[in-house]
């Protein structure tokens, strides 16, 4: 994939994240996985830890924040705030890109199938290569704005947390390994699975179950991983980014021969 | 000169069923040609092959000397296709989709809107122009899709079967769309049909394709030839009189002619004989007569459809 897109690879994306927009189940989904997992739980979550008095927040709440948040916090307030911060925050973090690549892949690829619209792009006087690249692009785009979004709801949370309870803020090198290497990933990894789904999926809905039954177990299974290896530092998760980045690469490949004109209108 | 479609020898076989055997033809720029047969009979995918939406499984074919399945966007940007199964954006509305392939034939999007606008207008459908595509009426929808095909003022236009389902007006509409850009300099039109009385009116040339295979190729009276279909003498004289060697059916008197050059004769003998003739016409063979006589009258089917 090479930058910049030509004039009609633009004019895909726009179609396409217009599309997405018309498409109510799409629209929710962009719109709520930000909002719910990265301002409302956390404020939720912030909002307990900042108000319950000391004395009532349970011994056993002590020990697994001590235990995740290494030496530096000194209240049980601070260990449970720093747990947000680099254990259930990461988690979340790294959903928002897998559901909204994933969402805006059933729209882009899926949808044009389910309405017929993927002959007429077809015969349109653009290649094959374009429209697989516009329509990746457009899913990146689209996703790298929800995860903008999505910083900035938790950075406003977590600052606001920082400020009460006198704690350090959240980011770290990790957040940024994660921020800027393994969401990127992880975006086109549910773009490409979703394109490689696409063919046996009758319509977008279809494409977003058959994602969540076969996408999220081993999404969790990778988070489980995950967020123990995340306190670990950011050499690791360099790792982690570098497995992602070859699966990707692999995953690309195969995705673009599949993008044939046979196999699309089957 | 290039051929404006060229194809030699194109099969496509879909598994074990042959939907193509071995089509050759060839046509020039500016011609108007009529691809007439019943359902099946492989007229879609004559078109998908040339327009390079199907690989063929033998054969070759080219559009203006580009092969379509090497380099489609090449093929495309010269020709505007309607297919049935080549659907508008439903959630766009008029506007926004034509805009959008507008922008694909590669158009400023100014410039796409602009055009876009004036084709709405010509077809019609201005009043929609906001309006979701996907609450468009079959026959909007259908002028939607030829208008979309116009965007990029081809030189050749694809077109399978444009008025099939429509109500008589919209199917009119689209006919008289059709005609226009048919009348344009170097316009070849590639159409699918079912309307022989319409296509008779509209195509020069006409190939007729049955089960796969090309039955016949040429213009009207070369295929009336190949069909052993005749021109009529056609009489009506005054009460009681009778012309011998014709037949009387429905009060005409109607005889076959081997050449349209015996029928001055035969008005002059009639004349001569003292007969009152109120009416003498030559009855040149319809299309429909001479596609009926090559594809068949029980397997036919729709095609003696006349809905415009
Ligand atoms: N995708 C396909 N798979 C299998 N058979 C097909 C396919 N498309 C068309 N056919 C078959 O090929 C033949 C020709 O179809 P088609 O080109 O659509 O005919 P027409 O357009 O003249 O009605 C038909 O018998 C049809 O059943
Ligand atoms: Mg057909």
């Amino acid at each position: 994939m090479t930058l910049p897109l030509d004039s009609r690879e633009w004019a895909i994306v726009r179609k396409d994240l217009k599309n997405v927009w018309h498409t109510k189940m799409a629209r929710l989904t962009i719109l709520l996985v930000p909002i719910l997992l990265c301002l409302v739980l956390p404020a939720v979550y912030v909002t307990v830890i900042a108000l319950v008095p000391e004395e009532e927040l349970a011994a056993d709440a002590r020990e697994i924040a001590a235990l995740f948040a290494g030496g530096e916090a000194d209240t049980v307030r601070r260990l449970l705030f720093s747990m947000i911060g680099q254990m259930l925050g990461p988690l979340f973090f790294l959903m928002v890109p897998l559901l909204s690549s994933t969402t805006a892949a059933a729209c882009s690829f899926v949808g044009e199938r389910e309405h017929g619209t993927m002959e007429t792009l077809l015969l349109a006087p653009v290649t094959l290569r374009q429209i697989f690249r516009a329509k990746v692009a457009a899913c990146f785009l689209l996703s790298a704005v929800v995860e903008l979004v999505s910083l900035l709801f938790f950075s406003a949370v977590m600052a606001v947390g920082s400020i009460v309870l006198e704690a350090p803020f959240y980011f770290n090198g990790n957040w940024a390994v994660l921020v800027f290497l393994l969401c990127p990933l992880f975006t086109v990894l549910g773009i490409i699975f979703m394109v490689l789904v696409s063919g046996k999926s009758k319509n977008a809905m279809e494409a977003m179950q058959t994602s969540s039954y076969l996408v999220l177990p081993v999404i969790l299974l990778f988070v489980g991983q995950f967020s123990g290896l995340f306190p670990a530092g950011p050499l690791y998760l360099l790792i982690a980014a570098a497995l992602a980045a070859a699966a990707d690469a692999v995953l690309l490949r195969l995705a673009s021969r599949a993008f044939t004109p046979e196999k699309l209108l089957r | 000169m290039t051929e404006a479609v060229f194809a030699n020898g194109l099969s496509k076989r879909y598994g074990e069923r042959l939907a193509l055997d071995r089509l050759s033809l060839s046509l020039s720029p500016g011609s108007v040609f009529g691809f007439l047969g019943p359902n099946g009979a492989g007229k879609t995918t004559t078109v998908k092959l040339l327009t390079g939406l199907l690989t063929p499984t033998e054969g070759a074919c080219s559009v203006f000397g580009l092969d379509p399945c090497r380099e489609p966007e090449k093929v495309h940007a010269l020709c505007g296709v309607v297919t049935e199964s080549a659907r508008l954006y439903p959630q766009l509305s008029g506007l926004e989709n034509l805009s959008f392939f507008g922008e694909l034939c590669g158009l400023p999007r100014a410039a796409a809107r602009e055009r876009a606008e004036s084709l709405l207008r010509r077809l019609g459908l201005w009043e929609a122009a906001s309006l979701a595509a996907g609450a468009y009426s079959t026959g909007m929808a259908q002028r939607l899709s030829l208008a979309r095909a116009l965007m990029g003022e081809p030189k050749l236009l694809f077109l399978d079967e444009p008025t099939s389902g429509l109500d008589p007006e919209s199917a009119q509409a689209v006919n008289e769309l059709i005609a226009a850009q048919a009348a344009r300099e170097g316009v070849t039109v590639f159409l699918c049909t079912h309307q022989l009385r319409y296509a008779q009116d509209l195509c020069s040339g006409y190939g007729i394709l049955h089960h796969g295979t090309l039955l016949a190729l040429g213009d009207l009276s070369s295929l009336a030839e190949q069909a052993g279909c005749h021109s009529h003498a056609v009489f009506r004289l005054g009460q009681g009189e009778v012309l011998p060697g014709f037949s009387l059916q429905e009060g005409f008197f109607r005889r076959p002619l081997r050449s349209e050059e015996e029928m001055p004769a035969l008005v002059r003998e009639a004349v001569q004989a003292g007969l009152h003739v109120y009416e003498a016409r030559l009855e040149r063979p319809a299309l429909e007569d001479v596609y009926f006589r090559f594809v068949g009258h029980e397997e036919g089917g729709r095609a003696d459809d006349t809905s415009a």
